[in-house]
C-alpha cells in the first residue's frame, strides 16, 4: 500500500516534469492574432448559411432597400438595430434608411443576417470592437460598409509537442 | 463573510456571494467546532425572470434569450427548447440536422465538464489542474466555433433543423483534437485522479446513498455516481441517440471521487459519440424551412433531454399566437440543490468546497 | 496648483539654507564628535579614487575595515544579506517561470527584454509605491515589528552556513544547532503578526500556521540527527568534509525525504499551504499587510527558503564537493539550484491537504519514520559502513 502511494506521487511529479518540455499554449495576443477564416453569411435564395465567425457586421449599401426586417427580428432579442436616414441618392432604397448597429447591445446571434432578403448584411471575422468612448460603439451604416482588414496569422494546433499556436 | 454568534456552541456562517469559494449564491452553514450541523442554500441572486420574458418573444427570438442562463452548455438548454417548439409548430428536422445537433450537444458537454474540472482543481488547491483543462477546453471551443460561429452562445439550433452545415475539414480537425485529448485525459488521471493527496480529500467525503439519491430527486452524473443507471439519452432517446453505441459510466460508492470519475469517463464517451456520428453522416438538407410567421396550434409539448448537469425538462404551452403562452423549464442544478444541503451535514468545514462543487451546481442556471 | 516658478523658488531656497547652515552642521561632526569616537573616515581624495579605480578602491576599503575579507562585508554583502536577498528575488522569478512552464503558459514575460527577467524589479517598484495601511485597532508596535523580525530571522539563519571551505561568516563547533534554534522562533513571529492584525480570520489562520509549524519541527530535528551520528560532529564544516567519499543522501535516504517534507511545511508551501491560501479564510495571517510591509514579509520568507535549501545541500548532498573542473562554489550553486527546483515542484503537481490530515502526518507518521531513520544510522555506524 505504501509502495503504491509512493509510486503514484512519483508518477505525478514525472507528469509535471514531462510537461516542462512541451511548447507553451499561450497566444501572445497583441503581437500575434488568431487567424479566422471567414465570416457568417446567409444566402436567401437557397436558404443556406455558410459557417463562419460571427463578428462585426458588414452592410452592402448598394443592395440594401431599407426593408428593416433586420430591425424587426432584433427587436425582442437585443434591440440594437435602428434604421437611420442616410444622405445621398439611393436608387433602390426609397425611404433612404439603412441599419445602424449598437455594439453595446448586440449579442452576435446572427438572426439579422438570416432575416435579410437581399443578401446585403453579413458578418465578418472582426472582433476587436472596443472603444474608449461609449458613443463610438454605435456604428453608422457607412462605418458598417467598410470591410475590415485581415489581421490574424496563427491557429491553435494540437500536435506531439503540445497544443500551441503556430 | 459575516459571523453571527448564536450563543451556545454553534456558530452561523454566511458563506456569501462575495466569496472565493462560492458562486453567485449563498450557503448559510451552522457549524459546531469543525463539523457542519446544518446547511441552507440561499439561491436567487441571479434571478431575472427568464420564463416570464420568454412569453414576450417569438419562438426564434427565444433562442438567444434562453441560451443565456446556461451559457456554458448552450446547446444543453437550446436543444430541448427547440425540440418542444418543433412539436408545437409541427415540423420535423432532416436526418443530417439531427446528427449535427448531436455533435454540438456532445461538444458542449465536453466543454462544460472541462470547466467543472478546472474549478474543482483550484478548489482543492491544485493550480495546474486549473490551467490544463482550461487550456484544453480552448481546443474544443475552437471546434464548436468553427460550426456555430461564436465561442459560447451559438444560437445554432432552430426549429426545423440547424442554421448552417459543418465546415469542410471539420472531421480531420476533430479527429486530431480527440487524439491529442485522449493522451491528455491519461495525464489528468496520473496527476490528479490517481494522486493520493487528492484521493484523501475526496474518497469517502460526501457520500450520497442510493435510496437518498432517489428520494431527493438528484439528477445527472451525481445520480450515476450513486449506483443508479439512468441517462435520458438511453431511457428516452431523442435526436437519433439510439443509433450510436455508447456506455453510461456508473459507480457504486456515491462519494465525491465517484462523481469526479463519472464526469471524467463521460468525456471519453462523448468523443466516441462524435466519432460515430461523423462516420454515419450522409449529405443532405440541414433545415426544413418554415415560411411565414411561426405559429403553432394550441397545445402543449413536453421534452426531456440530458444536459451536461442532468436532465433538462421543458414544458411549452401554446395558445396559437406567435409568442408561447407559457414556457416552464426545470433545470438540473436547482434539483440538485437539495442534495447540497443534505450532503453538507456531517462533513467538515474544510470539505465544503470539495463536496459542493462535486455536485456541479451552476447558480445562474438554477435561478434562471 | 504650483507653477514652475514656485517650484524653482522652493528648490533654490532649500539649497540656499543648506549652504548657509552647512558649516554649523559639518564642523562639529568633523572636529568634535569623530575625534572623540575615534572613527577614521576616508578623505575626499581617497573616496574619489575608490570611485574611479576599483582595485585601489578595494585596497582602501581594506584599510578602513570594510574590505572583502572583513566581517562587515561578509555579513552585509557576499555570503550574507545582499547575496541572500538577490538569491531570494531570483528564486521568486524562477518559481513563477517554472510553475508557468509546467502549466503550459508563460510566466512574467514583458518586464525585461528576455522572458521577463526584470520582473522582480518591477515588483519592487510596485510594492514601494503602494500605501501602507495600518488597521485602526491593530497593535502598532507589533504590527510594524513582525516584518522586521521575519527578515531578521531569515538573515540570521545564514550566519553559520558556509558556501565553500573559505567562504563563511562564522564558524562554531555546534553550528548545526543554530539554524534550528532560529527556526524555532518562527511560530513566535507568526503569532505576533496574526495577533497584531486584530482580525478574527487572520488570527485563525495564524493559529493554524502555528499548529503546522510546531508539529513539523520535531521530525526536522530528529531526521538530521542521523547525519550527526554518521559524521560524528555538530559542526557544519566537518559534516560537509565527511561527505567526500559518499554523499549522505545515499545512506540516509529516509532522513533526506523527511527533512524535505518538513522544509515544505516550514515554508508553508503546497501541499501544506493551508495558512496561505484558504478558500474560507481570505489570506491567512498575512491578510492585513500591504505594500512594502508585505514585501518585507515575503522577502523574509524567501530568504528562509534559500537558507533551508542551502542547509539541505550541505547536510545531504555533499556541499561543495564535485569533480575538479569547476570551483567548489560553482558546485554548491548547481546543487542548490537542483534542491530549489525540487522544493518548488510540489506547488505545481500536488493539491492541498486538510489541516487534520496534515497534523496526523506530522505527529504520527513523520516522527515514527524519523526514529526509524535514526536507528538505521546507528546500525550503519556500528556495522562500520561509514
Amino acid at each position: 500500500m505504501i509502495y503504491s502511494v509512493i509510486k503514484e506521487i512519483l508518477v505525478a511529479f514525472a507528469v509535471g516534469i514531462r510537461n516542462i518540455f512541451k511548447k507553451r499554449m499561450t497566444l501572445r495576443y497583441p503581437e500575434v492574432k488568431l487567424d479566422i477564416d471567414s465570416g457568417y453569411t446567409y444566402d436567401f435564395k437557397t436558404d443556406t448559411a455558410s459557417p463562419g465567425f460571427k463578428g462585426r457586421h458588414i452592410l452592402y449599401t448598394d443592395k440594401c432597400t431599407g426593408c428593416s426586417l433586420c430591425a424587426i427580428v432584433c427587436e425582442n432579442i437585443a434591440d440594437c438595430i435602428d434604421m437611420v436616414r442616410v444622405e445621398g441618392n439611393w436608387p433602390i432604397n426609397e425611404r433612404s434608411v439603412m441599419p445602424q448597429i449598437d455594439y453595446g447591445r448586440c449579442v452576435f446571434c446572427g438572426f439579422c443576417v438570416d432575416a435579410c432578403p437581399f443578401d446585403c448584411l453579413f458578418m465578418t471575422p472582426e472582433y476587436e470592437l472596443s472603444v474608449t468612448d461609449k458613443r463610438k460603439l454605435v456604428h453608422t451604416p457607412f462605418q458598417l460598409a467598410v470591410f475590415p482588414e485581415k489581421k490574424g496569422t496563427v491557429k491553435l494546433i494540437p500536435d506531439k509537442r503540445g497544443a500551441h499556436h503556430a | 463573510m459575516q459571523v453571527v454568534n448564536q450563543g451556545g456552541d454553534q456558530m452561523v456562517l454566511h458563506v456569501g456571494p462575495q466569496h472565493p469559494g462560492s458562486g453567485h449564491f449563498r450557503i448559510i452553514v451552522t457549524i459546531d467546532g469543525d463539523y457542519i450541523v446544518a446547511a441552507k442554500p440561499d439561491p436567487g441572486y441571479v434571478h431575472r425572470g427568464a420564463e416570464k420574458m420568454a412569453e414576450y418573444r417569438t419562438y426564434i427570438q427565444n433562442i438567444p434569450h434562453l441560451e443565456r442562463p446556461v451559457i456554458i452548455d448552450a446547446t444543453g438548454i437550446t436543444l430541448p427548447y427547440v425540440l418542444a417548439a418543433e412539436r408545437i409548430l409541427d415540423v420535423e428536422s432532416p436526418e443530417r440536422a439531427q446528427y449535427i445537433r448531436m455533435i454540438m450537444a456532445e461538444l458542449n458537454r465536453i466543454i462544460s465538464h472541462l470547466y467543472w474540472l478546472a474549478i474543482y482543481g483550484i478548489f482543492l488547491g491544485h493550480s495546474t489542474m486549473f490551467m490544463w483543462p482550461m487550456g484544453d477546453r480552448e481546443l474544443f471551443i475552437d471546434l464548436a466555433e468553427s460550426i456555430g460561429g461564436t465561442r459560447v452562445t451559438f444560437s445554432f439550433v432552430v426549429p426545423g433543423g440547424v442554421r448552417n452545415d459543418i465546415p469542410e475539414g471539420f472531421k480531420e480537425r476533430a479527429l486530431k483534437t480527440f487524439q491529442y485529448f485522449e493522451k491528455r485525459i491519461k495525464e489528468y488521471e496520473e496527476i490528479f485522479f490517481n494522486n493520493p493527496l487528492m484521493k484523501s480529500r475526496t474518497v469517502g467525503i460526501g457520500i450520497l446513498k442510493k435510496q437518498n439519491a432517489i428520494k431527493l430527486g438528484i439528477t445527472g452524473p451525481n445520480l450515476r455516481a450513486s449506483g443508479i443507471d439512468s441517462d435520458t439519452r438511453k431511457d428516452e432517446p431523442y435526436c437519433l441517440y439510439d443509433e450510436v453505441n455508447f456506455d453510461i459510466p456508473v459507480y457504486q460508492e456515491g462519494d465525491s471521487y465517484a462523481r469526479c470519475m463519472v464526469r471524467l469517463k463521460e468525456l471519453q464517451q462523448s468523443m466516441d459519440i462524435i466519432r460515430q456520428v461523423l462516420d454515419r453522416m450522409k449529405p443532405g438538407p440541414i433545415k426544413h424551412v418554415i415560411r411565414g410567421v411561426m405559429r403553432g396550434e394550441p397545445g402543449e409539448a413536453f421534452v426531456r433531454t440530458e444536459a451536461a448537469r442532468g436532465t433538462m425538462f421543458f414544458h411549452i404551452v401554446s395558445d396559437g399566437e406567435r409568442f408561447p403562452y407559457r414556457v416552464k423549464i426545470s433545470v438540473p442544478s436547482f434539483r440538485n440543490l437539495i442534495g447540497m444541503s443534505h450532503l453538507l451535514v456531517g462533513s467538515r468545514l474544510a470539505d465544503m468546497p470539495a463536496v459542493y462543487w462535486s455536485l456541479d451546481y451552476w447558480p445562474v442556471e438554477a435561478d434562471k | 496648483m504650483e507653477t514652475f516658478e514656485d517650484f524653482l523658488k522652493r528648490i533654490l531656497s532649500i539649497i540656499f539654507w543648506l549652504l548657509l547652515l552647512s558649516p554649523v552642521i559639518i564642523f562639529p561632526i568633523f572636529f568634535l564628535i569623530i575625534p572623540v569616537l575615534g572613527i577614521s573616515i576616508p578623505t575626499t581624495n581617497e573616496f574619489l579614487t575608490a570611485l574611479i579605480d576599483p582595485i585601489k578602491g578595494i585596497q582602501l576599503a581594506d584599510k578602513y575595515g570594510v574590505g572583502p575579507s572583513s566581517t562587515f562585508f561578509k555579513i552585509a554583502a557576499f555570503p550574507g544579506f545582499t547575496f541572500a536577498a538577490l538569491m531570494a528575488t531570483l528564486i521568486i522569478l524562477y518559481e513563477r517561470k517554472l510553475i508557468a512552464k509546467v502549466q503550459l503558459r508563460v510566466g512574467p514575460l514583458y518586464a525585461g527584454r528576455f522572458e521577463g527577467v526584470l520582473q522582480p524589479i518591477a515588483d519592487l517598484f510596485k510594492l514601494l509605491g503602494k500605501e501602507i495601511i495600518v488597521p485602526e485597532r491593530a497593535d502598532k508596535l507589533f504590527f510594524w515589528l513582525a516584518p522586521i523580525l521575519s527578515i531578521g530571522l531569515g538573515a540570521a539563519l545564514l550566519a553559520v552556513l558556509p558556501l565553500s571551505p573559505n567562504i563563511y561568516i562564522a564558524r562554531s563547533e555546534v553550528s548545526l544547532l543554530i539554524p534550528f534554534a532560529i527556526i524555532g522562533f518562527t511560530p513566535l513571529v507568526i503569532l505576533i503578526a496574526a495577533w497584531a492584525s486584530s482580525n478574527k480570520f487572520a488570527f485563525i489562520g495564524g493559529l493554524r500556521a502555528l499548529h503546522q509549524l510546531i508539529a513539523y519541527e520535531i521530525p526536522m530535528l530528529i531526521s538530521v540527527l542521523g547525519v550527526v551520528i554518521l559524521s560524528g560532529s555538530l559542526d557544519l564544516m566537518i559534516i560537509v568534509e565527511s561527505q567526500q567519499q559518499v554523499w549522505f543522501i545515499i545512506p540516509q535516504l529516509l532522513g533526506a525525504i523527511i527533512f524535505y517534507i518538513t522544509i515544505l511545511s516550514e515554508l508553508e508551501r503546497t501541499p501544506f499551504d493551508i495558512p496561505e491560501a484558504e478558500t474560507e479564510l481570505v489570506s491567512g495571517w498575512l491578510t492585513e499587510y500591504t505594500g512594502m510591509h508585505f514585501g518585507l514579509l515575503q522577502l523574509g520568507l524567501y530568504i528562509k527558503f534559500y537558507a533551508l535549501s542551502l542547509l539541505f545541500t550541505l547536510l545531504f548532498l555533499g556541499g561543495w564537493y564535485g569533480p575538479a573542473f569547476l570551483p567548489p562554489l560553482a558546485w554548491l550553486l548547481i546543487k542548490l539550484f537542483f534542491v530549489i527546483t525540487v522544493v518548488i515542484l510540489p506547488r505545481a503537481v500536488m493539491p492541498r491537504l486538510r489541516i487534520d490530515q496534515l497534523m496526523r502526518l506530522g505527529w504520527v507518521w513523520l516522527i515514527a519514520l524519523s526514529f526509524i531513520n535514526l536507528f538505521i544510522a546507528v546500525i550503519e555506524v556500528s556495522l562500520g559502513l561509514i
